[in-house]
């Protein structure tokens, strides 16, 4: 899962948003090291719904108001909260890694 | 910019755009307004990257899409067809590709080689007739020279100085006039003296041409001719780059000039390796009307001026210059055939090579034709053999253009992979091929493989897919649903009339450019085997250009001539020496009317000769025969005893049935009167083309002084060592004229062999291509006949079984594969006989129908298509009945 992915399945599992949101919210998430370009992003959310971890759906409850067009919404599946969470231990198990090795290396 | 962006959508596939379009459109808006609320360099920023990602992302979604494209639906049509999908396709046509490794391979070598061979030639004839030449608007530049049908005077001429005057001061339509002549000269730079090419011309030359030099100035009318500009090139050899030449003078040509300029490293009208460029001063009041001395003039027209109306303009112009100058009757009525030849300065440039150089082009053109038939007919089989996958696809519902077009991209991804080689072909290649080049093709200089090379390669690459993948990608479309069923194999007849054509069509071409390389070759055999009149082993030639103290009059330039041949004698393994003015296939005789003492007082009607000096054994170092009389001995050369040697040409031209010794003659314009002593043969003298020309021999002092001072001759030796002779002659040279130059060093032999290298290289290329040609073409026959063969098998086999013998087999397939090589050498005769007319002006000796040659080359090719028809024949003999029945 690449880094871009991840944040946007991190972003979606506060609930459903649109793109424009999603950017948003990755770009806050990730300190701005992410600031994916419409092009980049679509493609991410593509192959997301592609293989079933992301899926459109009907704006419910409380959403971001939008004041441009109509815009679609997208949710994390079971699946990719499932995958989220997955790829989140890991990151914590490297990172846990991470953190002890460099304690250790240190002279 | 922000719709330029919004454009950049539709670089995705359908699919994802149909999907995402709006919303990325709405991102990008609004992300463009909180950009640009940060300034402009933050919205140019922004723009910058998300037209990349765009791209970037548009193209990944091509080549690895995350939407399926929706099933077609209505509309769109051909359009859609024409762009979707393509990178798709190609990938799957490169995978398709990677799984028959042996296929792809020959399939791209051989249009590889074919496209190689464009791109190599094509990379010449960019440099050499395509690209302008570069002057400014140098489509206004003109060549004006001069013809006079009816006349003595050769088809073609440059022109004496009154014209140049004439046009220059009463052309309206001209811009600029200039007359310029290059030739080779000593320049003399401190302790270094060297003969170097340099041009002549008039201060207009420059401004005509639409030139400046890079470092100083131009030449003015007041510099006279005291002043000399440098090439790039000798500006940095000779002098480092050193600015601080300019002011300077030099003995240049035996007289000081002032070096005032320095010329862009890309100039070097009017040819290439002239490295210097000097004036001359041209008065009208000391014009000789009807002198033999010649310029080329170069015009610029004003603009909107075509060559027919400045043609049209200059006539009579030309016409009233007896009016302005004077001259004879006979100069009188040889203006009145004078018409003006204009044509643009570039095609002047390009002159005679041009022909050759279409010529090859046209035949890897044709290379390339054949090299498409042959891969054709590889796609041809390899449709075959898929005919059951596409008949399950088109049942399935592929549309026939998807079929088409999926066929097709296996051919473009061949032709780029064989576009690639070919490049790498040419770029390696093209450099080696030009040292084979006979130097005076114009330009050469320029030709490197670039980006037209590549522009061009790309385009032909295509149009060879296209051409290659049509006839299968078509047959792929529709493939026969009989297909379907088990183990059919439809009839066999019907599917072979295209490979048959094809092969036809090889065969056809392949035949034409052989037949041409064959005329080629027996012109360049009677070149060979042509007598020019001397022999030309073992001797060494060369030139020296003493100045000073020993050349005070006549009698001391001969003097010390006669005294350096003693010295050559003495040399180690010298047979003879002599010298010559002009060496024969080196330089051109000078030309002058001459009148027999018998016509004394039609003077402008004399005839026109070549006329040289000799002395030493010219005649017999060379070889060259003595009819009568006798040759020259010292005390002619000391002397002026008024002797000369005429050639058996000149002699039947001024006595004709009568015998010349003791005849005499004069040179029009000078009051002397010759006496003949002695007659030799004729002599070849521009090449090997070209009838010898009739030419009167002085001695030494037998020259006006005006000729001999500038005159450097050629000594001629005849030595067994030829080709190591010349450091021994070198340091002679520096012991007994120091400072002179030694130059224009050969041996004869290499002299009759660069006379021959036009010839000799446009054959051996065309060779080349032909036997490309032949091999394709025959590997093309080969391949089909052992694919009809396999296909056959159970036919043969049934056959066998019934009992016909192998023998009968063998014949069987033999004259199948004869029947489609007669057709097609019969219309590749046909062609052939229709073409090779283009090659005539190349030929000599031969006639553009020379039974021989057809005869040889029919014979050649039969007798290799045989062999292509027998190796898959013996295979058919060789069909085990048993084995081939039990496959069913």
């Amino acid at each position: 899962m690449s880094n871009l992915e991840y944040h946007v399945l991190l972003a979606l599992a506060g609930g459903p948003l649109h793109g424009y949101a999603m950017k948003q919210r990755v770009e806050a998430e990730s300190g701005g090291s992410l600031a994916p370009p419409p092009g980049s992003l679509y493609r991410v959310i593509a192959r997301l719904m592609a293989s079933g971890l992301v899926a459109e759906t009907d704006p419910k409850g409380p959403v971001p108001p939008h004041p441009g067009l109509s815009r679609r919404y997208y949710v994390l599946t079971a699946a990719g909260r499932r995958e989220l969470a997955a790829e989140a231990r890991r990151l914590k198990g490297a990172a846990a890694l991470a953190e002890k090795r460099l304690r250790t290396a240190r002279p | 910019m922000k719709r330029a962006l919004s454009s950049l959508v539709r670089l995705f596939p359908p699919a994802f755009r149909e999907r995402f379009a709006l919303e990325i459109a709405e991102d990008l808006r609004e992300d463009w307004a909180a950009a640009r609320a940060r300034g402009r360099l933050a919205a140019l920023a922004y723009g910058t990257r998300a037209a990349l990602d765009l791209t970037g992302a548009a193209l990944s979604e091509h080549w690895n899409p995350t939407l399926r494209p929706t099933p077609r639906s209505a509309g769109g049509g051909v359009m859609r067809w024409l762009t979707d999908g393509w990178i798709q396709d190609l990938r799957q046509a490169a995978r398709a590709l990677k799984r028959t490794p042996g296929f792809t391979l020959v399939a791209v070598v051989t249009l590889g080689l074919a496209l190689g061979a464009n791109a190599g030639i094509f990379s010449i004839v960019d440099a050499v007739l395509l690209r302008p030449l570069p002057f400014p608007r140098q489509d206004r530049l003109v060549y004006i020279g001069g013809t006079a049908p009816g006349s003595d005077l050769p088809s073609e001429f440059d022109l004496p100085l009154e014209f140049f005057i004439q046009y220059r001061d009463q052309s309206k339509l001209l811009q600029g006039l200039a007359p310029y002549d290059d030739f080779t000269n000593t320049l003399r730079v401190g302790d270094r003296a060297e003969r170097v090419r340099m041009a002549v011309s008039t201060p207009s030359f420059f401004p005509t041409l639409g030139v400046k030099p890079m470092l100083g100035r131009l030449p003015l009318d007041e510099d006279e001719d005291r002043v000399a500009l440098l090439s790039y090139g000798l500006w940095q050899s000779w002098f480092g780059g050193d600015t601080a030449v300019i002011g300077r003078s030099y003995s240049i040509g035996g007289s000081q000039r002032t070096v005032i300029g320095i010329m862009g490293p890309h100039f070097s009208f009017p040819r290439d390796g002239v490295t210097l460029w000097v004036t001359a001063v041209i008065r009208p009041e000391e014009i000789t009307p009807g002198r033999f001395q010649t310029f080329a003039l170069v015009g610029r027209m004003r603009p909107g001026v075509t060559t027919a109306d400045l043609a049209r303009e200059l006539a009579p112009l030309a016409q009233r210059l007896p009016e302005r100058f004077g001259g004879s009757p006979a100069y009188t009525e040889l203006i009145r055939k004078h018409r003006p030849v204009v044509r643009p300065l570039e095609a002047q440039l390009v002159g005679e090579v041009v022909r050759p150089i279409w010529l090859l082009f046209g035949s890897v053109a044709v290379v390339l034709l054949i090299a498409c038939a042959n891969v054709a007919n590889l796609f041809l089989v390899r449709a075959e053999r898929r005919q059951r996958e596409l008949a399950v696809r088109r049942a399935v519902g592929a549309g026939r253009l998807q079929l088409f077009r999926a066929q097709i991209s296996e051919t473009l991804v061949v032709a780029l992979l064989a576009g690639a080689l070919a490049m790498v072909l040419a770029w390696a290649s093209v450099p080696i091929y030009l040292e084979f080049v006979p130097p005076d093709v114009p330009r050469l200089g320029d030709v490197t493989v670039r980006w037209s090379t590549l522009l061009f390669t790309g385009v032909a690459s295509v149009f060879a897919a296209l051409l290659c993948g049509g006839l299968p990608a078509l047959r792929a479309s529709e493939p026969s649903l009989d297909r379907l069923r088990d183990g059919s194999r439809g009839s066999t007849a019907r599917r072979h009339w295209a490979r048959a054509g094809l092969v036809v069509a090889q065969t056809a071409l392949a035949l034409v450019l052989l037949t041409g390389s064959a005329l080629l070759f027996r012109s360049f055999q009677k070149m060979r085997s042509v007598d020019p009149g001397y022999d030309t082993r073992d001797i060494f030639t060369f030139q020296i250009a003493p100045e000073g103290e020993q050349l005070k009059d006549a009698r001391s330039f001969a003097q010390f001539h006669l005294a350096f041949m003693e010295r050559l004698r003495h040399l180690p393994g010298v047979q003879s020496v002599g010298i010559v003015d002009n060496v024969p296939l080196n330089e051109s005789l000078a030309l002058a009317r001459f009148l027999p003492a018998e016509r004394a007082g039609e003077t402008g009607r004399g005839v026109p000769l070549g006329l040289t000096s000799v002395a030493g054994d010219y005649f017999k170092t060379m070889k060259i025969r003595l009819l009568a009389g006798r040759t020259f001995t010292d005390a002619d050369q000391l002397t002026d005893l008024g002797h000369v040697i005429v050639n058996r040409a000149a002699a039947n031209l001024l006595w004709p049935g009568q015998s010349p010794i003791g005849r005499r003659l004069k040179r029009e314009e000078i009051p002397v009167w010759e006496t003949v002593v002695g007659v030799v043969d004729d002599v070849l003298q521009d090449n090997f083309r070209d009838p010898a020309p009739p030419a009167i021999y002085y001695p030494l002092v037998g020259q006006p002084p005006a000729d001999w001072v500038i005159s450097s001759p050629a000594y001629v030796v005849k030595t067994g060592r030829a080709e190591t002779i010349a450091p021994e002659i070198r340091a002679l040279v520096r012991e007994v004229a120091p400072g002179a130059p030694m130059y224009r060093t050969y041996t004869m032999a290499g002299l009759a062999e660069q006379a021959r290298l036009p010839l000799a290289f446009t054959m051996l290329t065309l060779g080349a291509i032909s036997l490309l040609a032949v091999i394709l073409g025959t590997v093309g026959q080969y391949g089909v006949l052992s694919y009809i063969v396999a296909e056959r098998t159970r036919e043969i086999g049934v056959r066998m079984a019934l009992g016909a013998e192998g023998r009968r087999v063998q014949a069987m397939v033999v004259r199948q594969g004869a029947r489609v090589l007669l057709v097609g050498v019969v219309v590749g005769l046909a062609v052939a006989a229709a073409s090779t007319r283009a090659l005539r002006s190349l030929l000599f000796g031969v006639e553009a129908l020379d039974p021989t040659s057809f005869a040889v080359v029919v014979g050649g090719m039969v007798l290799v298509g045989l062999l292509a028809a027998y190796l898959p024949s013996r295979r058919a003999s060789r069909v085990d009945p048993i084995e081939s029945l039990r496959g069913e």
